[in-house]
C-alpha cells in the first residue's frame, strides 16, 4: 500500500481524536485539552478530558477498528465487497443477546456486553449449521443468505422480547440497537481494545489463506488451502470482533462496509494491508460520526449507529450500482 | 411560580383546539370534555369502574369509590386496598378485552397517543372512557374534579383538590432565595434521562424552592448527554435509593463537581413517582431534602 495513503489514514485518525478530545458542550481550548491530558492542575477540565471524552474516544477507536477489520476480512473470504457484519446477522444475533440481558435486568455493566457476545457466537453457530445442513460448504453465497435468515430471526426474537418489556426496558433495548459510545469507561473500554487487539491478530494470522481465497474457492483448493477450514477459521474470527464491538457499543452499521471499500479506493492490495487500514480508517470513521453524534443535537445526543448508517447507506446504493 | 400563567394558557390553548362544536357539547349539561377531546356523560356515579393510571386509581379510593375500581394497571400499589384490584397490565396501550372482561361502565384512561385506540375500541364496545393527562401539578386538580364528578361526588373532589392546592402553597409560602439552589434530577441511565419543563417533577422542585437545570428542554423526561450535566453544574444531584449507589461508584460520574463533593439527595422515588393524592407530601420531602427545610 503507497505510503500516502497510510498518511491520509492516520491524519483522519489524528483529526478525528482531536475533535473528539476538544469538541462538546463544555467549550475548552486545545492548551486546555493539552494540560488536562498530561498533568494539569484544572480538576473541572480532567475530569471531563480524562473520564469523559478520552475513554469514549479510545472505545471508538477500538469500535471502528473491529469493524472495519471484521469487514474486511469478511468482503475476502465471502468474496463480496457488499459483506458486512451488521448485513450478516453476526450483529443481529449480539443484539438479541444485549435485549435478553436487558430484559432479564442484568444491569450490571459486565453482563451486557457478555450477554452480546453469547448472542453474536450462536448466531454464527447458527449461520454455519445452515450453511452446512444446505450441503454447500464454504459457499459464500450460502454463508451470506443463511446470514440474512438469522438476521430476520434475530429481529423477530428481538421483537418478541420487546412486545412484553417495560416502556424503560423497551427504551434502554432501543437505544442499544441504535448504537452508542455515551457508556464507555476505562474498565469497559479496556477488555473491547483487547478482544479486539486480539480478533485482529488472528485475522493477521489468516490473511494469506484469506488473500487465497479471494482469488475463489477452486483455485484456493488448487494451491492447497482447505477451503471449508479456512472459510470457517476467518469468518469466526471475523465475528468475534463484530460481536465485540456489539458488546461495547450496542449496532453500529455499514462501518465494516463503508471503510474497507475506501481503504481499496485508496490504493491498499494485499488483504492484510486492506486490514491495517480498515482498522486506522474505521477508527478515525466511528470517531468523527461519535462527534456528530454528541454535537449536533446538544444537549441530546443522536445515536451513532444512526449517524453511521445515514453515511453507510447512500454509500451501499452507490456500490450496489457500480456493480451492476 | 411566574410561570404558573403559562401552563394555564397552555391548557386553554388545547381545550380551545377541540373545535367549537364539541366545545359547544361539551357545555351541555352534565357532559364534560376529555383530554382525548371526548365528551363523556357526567354525574351519572359510574358503579364498575376500570382505571389504567395510577394516579386516577389513588384518587378514587381518596375520594371513598375504591370499593367500585374493578381493574387497574399493573403499577397501581397505592393505597394498599387497590393491590386487591384485578391487575390489567400495563396501562400503556391496554389490552381492550381484558378490560372488557371485567364488565366496567367507566375505564379511566391516561391521555397519551398510545392510548387513543383503546378509548375507540372501547367505545365502540359502549363503555364510557375518561382520558385524562397527569403531566402537570394542574393536572392533578382537574383530574381531580374530573373524576370526582365521574363517580358523582363532585364536592368529594373539590375538597380534594383544595386541600393538595393548600399543602403546596404551604411549601411554596416558605421563605426562598433570590439564587436558588440547582438540581439535576436523575431517572435513568443508558441513555440518560432527566426531567424537563413537560414534567410535573420540573414544577414540584420549584415549588420546593430550587431550580432544574434542565428546566429550558420542553420534553417531561428529555434525554440528555453526561458533560451537559458537567457543563450545567448542578448543585445536587437527586436520584432513587439504587440510582444513587450507581452514581457514587461510577468513575464516570466523578467528573460532575456535585458527586465529586458527595452532593448526591436519595429521593423517595415511591412518594414522588406521580402527581397523585401525597403531592403536598412530595413537595415537603424535597424542601426538606434540597433545602433542609422540615415544613410543618
Amino acid at each position: 500500500m503507497p505510503r500516502r495513503t497510510w498518511l491520509v489514514l492516520l491524519a483522519a485518525l489524528a483529526a478525528a481524536l482531536l475533535a473528539a478530545l476538544a469538541l462538546g458542550p463544555v467549550p475548552l481550548s486545545p492548551p486546555a485539552v493539552w494540560r488536562a491530558l498530561f498533568g494539569g492542575d484544572d480538576e473541572h477540565a480532567v475530569a471531563i478530558v480524562r473520564t469523559l471524552r478520552l475513554p469514549r474516544a479510545v472505545l471508538g477507536v477500538a469500535i471502528g477498528a473491529g469493524l472495519g477489520m471484521s469487514g474486511a476480512a469478511l468482503q475476502g473470504t465471502l468474496r463480496n465487497p457488499l459483506a458486512d457484519p451488521y448485513l450478516l446477522g453476526v450483529s443481529g444475533g449480539a443484539a438479541v443477546g444485549a435485549v435478553l440481558g436487558v430484559t432479564l435486568h442484568l444491569s450490571a455493566p459486565a453482563m451486557l456486553p457478555l450477554a452480546a457476545f453469547i448472542g453474536a457466537l450462536l448466531a454464527v453457530a447458527l449461520v454455519l449449521l445452515v450453511a452446512r445442513a444446505a450441503g454447500a460448504r464454504g459457499d459464500p453465497r450460502v454463508l451470506v443468505l443463511a446470514g440474512v435468515v438469522i438476521g430476520a430471526f434475530a429481529n423477530a426474537a428481538i421483537l418478541v422480547l420487546l412486545s412484553g418489556a417495560t416502556d424503560d426496558t423497551v427504551r434502554s433495548a432501543l437505544w442499544w440497537m441504535m448504537g452508542s459510545l455515551g457508556d464507555a469507561t476505562w474498565a469497559g473500554t479496556r477488555w473491547i481494545a483487547l478482544y479486539v487487539a486480539l480478533g485482529g491478530a488472528l485475522l493477521f494470522a489468516f490473511a494469506r489463506e484469506i488473500e487465497l481465497l479471494a482469488l475463489g474457492t477452486d483455485p484456493a483448493a488448487a494451491l492447497g488451502v482447505d477451503v471449508e477450514r479456512a472459510t470457517r477459521r476467518a469468518y469466526l474470527a471475523a465475528s468475534l470482533l463484530a460481536a465485540v464491538t456489539v458488546a461495547g457499543a450496542g449496532l453500529v452499521g455499514f462501518v465494516g462496509l463503508v471503510v474497507p471499500a475506501i481503504v481499496r479506493a485508496l490504493g491498499a492490495r494485499t488483504v492484510r494491508s486492506v486490514i491495517a487500514g480498515a482498522a486506522i480508517g474505521g477508527g478515525a470513521l466511528v470517531v468523527a460520526a461519535d462527534v456528530v453524534a454528541r454535537t449536533v443535537r446538544a444537549p441530546s445526543e443522536l445515536p451513532l449507529g444512526a449517524v453511521t448508517a445515514l453515511v453507510g447507506v447512500p454509500f451501499f446504493l452507490a456500490r450496489l450500482r457500480r456493480m451492476r | 411560580m411566574y410561570r404558573r400563567p403559562f401552563v394555564l394558557l397552555a391548557l386553554a390553548v388545547t381545550a380551545s383546539c377541540g373545535g367549537a362544536k364539541r366545545a359547544e357539547r361539551a357545555r351541555a349539561p352534565g357532559r364534560t370534555l376529555d383530554d382525548f377531546g371526548d365528551t363523556v356523560r357526567a354525574g351519572h356515579g359510574a358503579r364498575r369502574i376500570v382505571s389504567l393510571n395510577p394516579v386516577t386509581t389513588e384518587l378514587l379510593f381518596a375520594l371513598g369509590a375504591g370499593a367500585r375500581v374493578v381493574g387497574r394497571t399493573h403499577w397501581d400499589l397505592h393505597p394498599e386496598g387497590a393491590r386487591a384490584v384485578a391487575d390489567l397490565g400495563d396501562g400503556m396501550q391496554p389490552n381492550v378485552e381484558a378490560v372488557l372482561g371485567v364488565r366496567p361502565d367507566l375505564v379511566l384512561l391516561y391521555a397519551s397517543d398510545g392510548n387513543r385506540a383503546a378509548a375507540r375500541a372501547l367505545h365502540r364496545a359502549g363503555v364510557a372512557t375518561l382520558a385524562i393527562r397527569t403531566d402537570h401539578l394542574a393536572d392533578f386538580q382537574r383530574a381531580a374534579r374530573l373524576v370526582a364528578r365521574a363517580v358523582g361526588d363532585s364536592a368529594a373532589g373539590e375538597r380534594l383538590a383544595d386541600s393538595v392546592e393548600r399543602s403546596l402553597a404551604v411549601v411554596r409560602a416558605r421563605p426562598r432565595s433570590t439564587k436558588p439552589p440547582t438540581v439535576f434530577w436523575f431517572i435513568w441511565e443508558s441513555p440518560l434521562f432527566t426531567i424537563g419543563r413537560g414534567s410535573y417533577l420540573t414544577e414540584l422542585v420549584e415549588t420546593a424552592g430550587a431550580r432544574n437545570v434542565f428546566d429550558d428542554l420542553a420534553a417531561p423526561s428529555p434525554q440528555v448527554s453526561l458533560e451537559q450535566v458537567v457543563r450545567r453544574n448542578p448543585d445536587y444531584v437527586l436520584a432513587g435509593p439504587q440510582n444513587a449507589m450507581r452514581i457514587r461508584r461510577s468513575p464516570a460520574w466523578r467528573a460532575v463537581s456535585a458527586v465529586r463533593a458527595g452532593r448526591i439527595l436519595v429521593v423517595d422515588t415511591t412518594l414522588v413517582g406521580r402527581p397523585g393524592v401525597r403531592l403536598g407530601e412530595a413537595a415537603r420531602h424535597l424542601r426538606a431534602l434540597i433545602l433542609h427545610d422540615t415544613v410543618p
